[in-house]
């Protein structure tokens, strides 16, 4: 970002967005381009899906917002912070950003309250994470979180004793607990029967509604018409289709799917 | 796709030469294997003649041994409770010492590879001399006792256990400390909150392997000087007190028997 821009609000750059990339470029050699050149923002309060085959580069989008994944090219701005600018401005820009990871990633031994907990660690004092003494304010917020994706009954089960349906909705907890003002969520409902997908969207619905900004991959292009307000679709690593959810037909779905002339998605 | 369906018999199927690289491989690690048993037959100059000659003399001193020596039984009980205790403090001292040092010398959560090839060197260094070796050259430093042994103890474990445990950190999985890391919590924080829940069921697990480990190590120690049921052992062997020999055998293998089965009992407690 250009220093001479004017700020709106100090999280968000001069165009309003909460997060955002620009030319951001990661490869696999020898092969595998997972992202070219995607330019991608995202404002407050906005739920966008993004659709797109096995392979297009979705995880690698989301990895490199959370600066897990470190991009080749590019740069990504997070709540007004250049994330590979320092480690220290990294780990403030990941405070202001939750990922929903596709395989849940649960610590294993934990309770599902402890879980949630994680949320919190970025706002708490190191001894109180390492005696693992959380205030009764930030234990109550992670019992709100389960009881927001309907688990409040299973708060003191052990991670690796829940379903995977389960463990979703608790790392969907996490991420809540987190405040955060952007949440990633990478398939959330992937592995989810229909009703807990509907907890889940719907729990990620009311988060939008108070400000925060979702970008969720899906498979179910359904789910996305009714939740999304904006639909982005990649394909081979690159932005195909940037639009709002209420004009996606089906010809673009078609053509977001297709691939060598023959379908490869629903 | 659009192949064309095939039939079973119709399919080609991968052809491996006799000259490929993978069967030559396994002559040639066949024929190395046979050159180093050989080699090593000799080197070792195994004997099963002198075997022979040598058996009737350990029958004598068995049928001489019977009855085992009770007389002297508190003094072999204190010097076995000795040895348990030369463990068991070595043993701590190590994991003490193993704790920060396993974190650094593990590639999946060190601060910088700057300190974990350092770290690894030196841990490795530590594991290749043996406890025995290390308290001969203890015995020399601080004299004779008890206290050269746990010191011995504390330094082969501490390189031992810092591996294990090291190794132990770097095979869980990764996710569950990305969740924790894009969160924006700190190192110390993630490696507190996220990873030790995880390993810690198998360091304790290290752990008590390593004590009963060296409960069984430190009953030869004393052989050296360092104090302990091994002192006693070496002393009944030169005056060829045989009855006195039973006894201090027959206290080791209840001692290692016990503190093997406690062990394990705590072990599998942890699963």
């Amino acid at each position: 970002m250009a220093a001479t821009e004017t700020r709106v609000a100090p999280e968000l750059d001069g165009h309003g967005f909460v997060a955002y990339t620009e030319g951001l470029t990661k490869r696999y050699p020898p092969t595998v381009t997972a992202l070219a050149e995607v330019s991608f923002a995202v404002r407050p309060g906005e739920f966008v899906a993004v659709l797109g085959p096995s392979g297009a580069g979705k995880t690698t989008l989301f990895r490199c917002l959370t600066g897990l994944t470190r991009p080749d090219y590019g740069t990504v701005n997070v709540a007004g912070r250049d994330i590979w600018q320092s480690p220290r401005e990294l780990r403030l820009a990941r405070r202001e950003l939750a990922l929903i990871f596709q395989q849940f990633n649960l610590i294993r031994r934990l309770s599902a309250l402890e879980n949630v907990l994680v949320g919190r660690l970025a706002h708490v004092p190191a001894w109180r994470v390492i005696s693992r003494s959380f205030t009764r304010a930030d234990r109550q917020l992670a019992l709100g979180c389960l009881d927001t994706v309907g688990l409040l009954d299973r708060a003191g089960t052990r991670a690796d004793e829940l379903s995977g349906g389960q463990q979703q909705r608790v790392a969907i907890a996490r991420a809540l607990a987190q405040h955060a003002k952007v949440i990633l969520a990478d398939e959330p409902v992937a592995s989810l029967d229909p009703e807990s997908s509907a907890t889940v969207l719907e729990s990620l619905r009311s988060a939008v509604s108070a400000g925060v900004a979702v970008v969720a991959s899906l498979h179910q292009v359904h789910l996305a018409r009714a939740y999304a307000d904006r639909i982005v679709a990649l394909r081979d690593g690159r932005i195909v289709e940037d639009t709002p959810a209420s004009r996606l037909d089906a010809k673009t779905i078609e053509q977001i799917y297709e691939r060598n002339g023959e379908r490869t998605d629903p | 796709m659009t192949t064309a369906v095939r039939r079973a018999g119709e399919y080609t199927e991968p052809v491996v030469a006799w000259w490929s690289g993978r069967r030559l491989r396994f002559a040639l690690i066949v024929l190395l294997l046979a050159a180093f048993y050989s080699a090593s037959w000799q080197l070792a100059k195994v004997d099963p003649g002198r075997l022979l000659t040598g058996l009737p003399k350990m029958v004598g001193w068995a049928a001489k041994a019977w009855p085992p020596a009770t007389d002297e039984l508190p003094v072999l009980l204190l010097r076995t409770a000795e040895t348990i205790a030369m463990a068991a403090i070595g043993t701590t001292a190590a994991a003490l010492l193993a704790l920060p040092l396993c974190v650094v010398a593990a590639r999946n959560v060190t601060p910088s590879m700057a300190l974990y090839y350092p770290a690894r060197w030196f841990l490795n260094a530590l594991r290749g001399v043996d406890s025995f070796v290390f308290a001969l050259l203890f015995v020399a430093a601080v004299g004779l006792g008890p206290f050269a042994g746990v010191l011995g103890i504390a330094l082969h474990t501490w390189g031992s256990t810092a591996k294990l445990w090291a190794e132990a950190i770097e095979n869980i999985p990764p996710g569950p400390l990305e969740a924790a890391a894009a969160t924006g919590a700190s190192r110390v924080k993630v490696i507190a909150y996220a990873l030790f829940p995880d390993v810690a069921p198998s360091m304790v697990s290290v752990g008590l392997f390593w004590w009963e480990f060296n409960v069984r190590a430190s009953t030869v120690l004393g052989v050296v000087g360092a104090g302990g049921i091994g002192q006693e052992l070496k002393n009944s062997m030169d005056l060829l007190l045989f009855p006195r020999l039973l006894t201090i055998i027959l206290l080791i293998l209840v001692t290692v028997t016990v503190i093997d089965h406690t062990s394990e009992w705590l072990r599998r407690k942890l699963e």
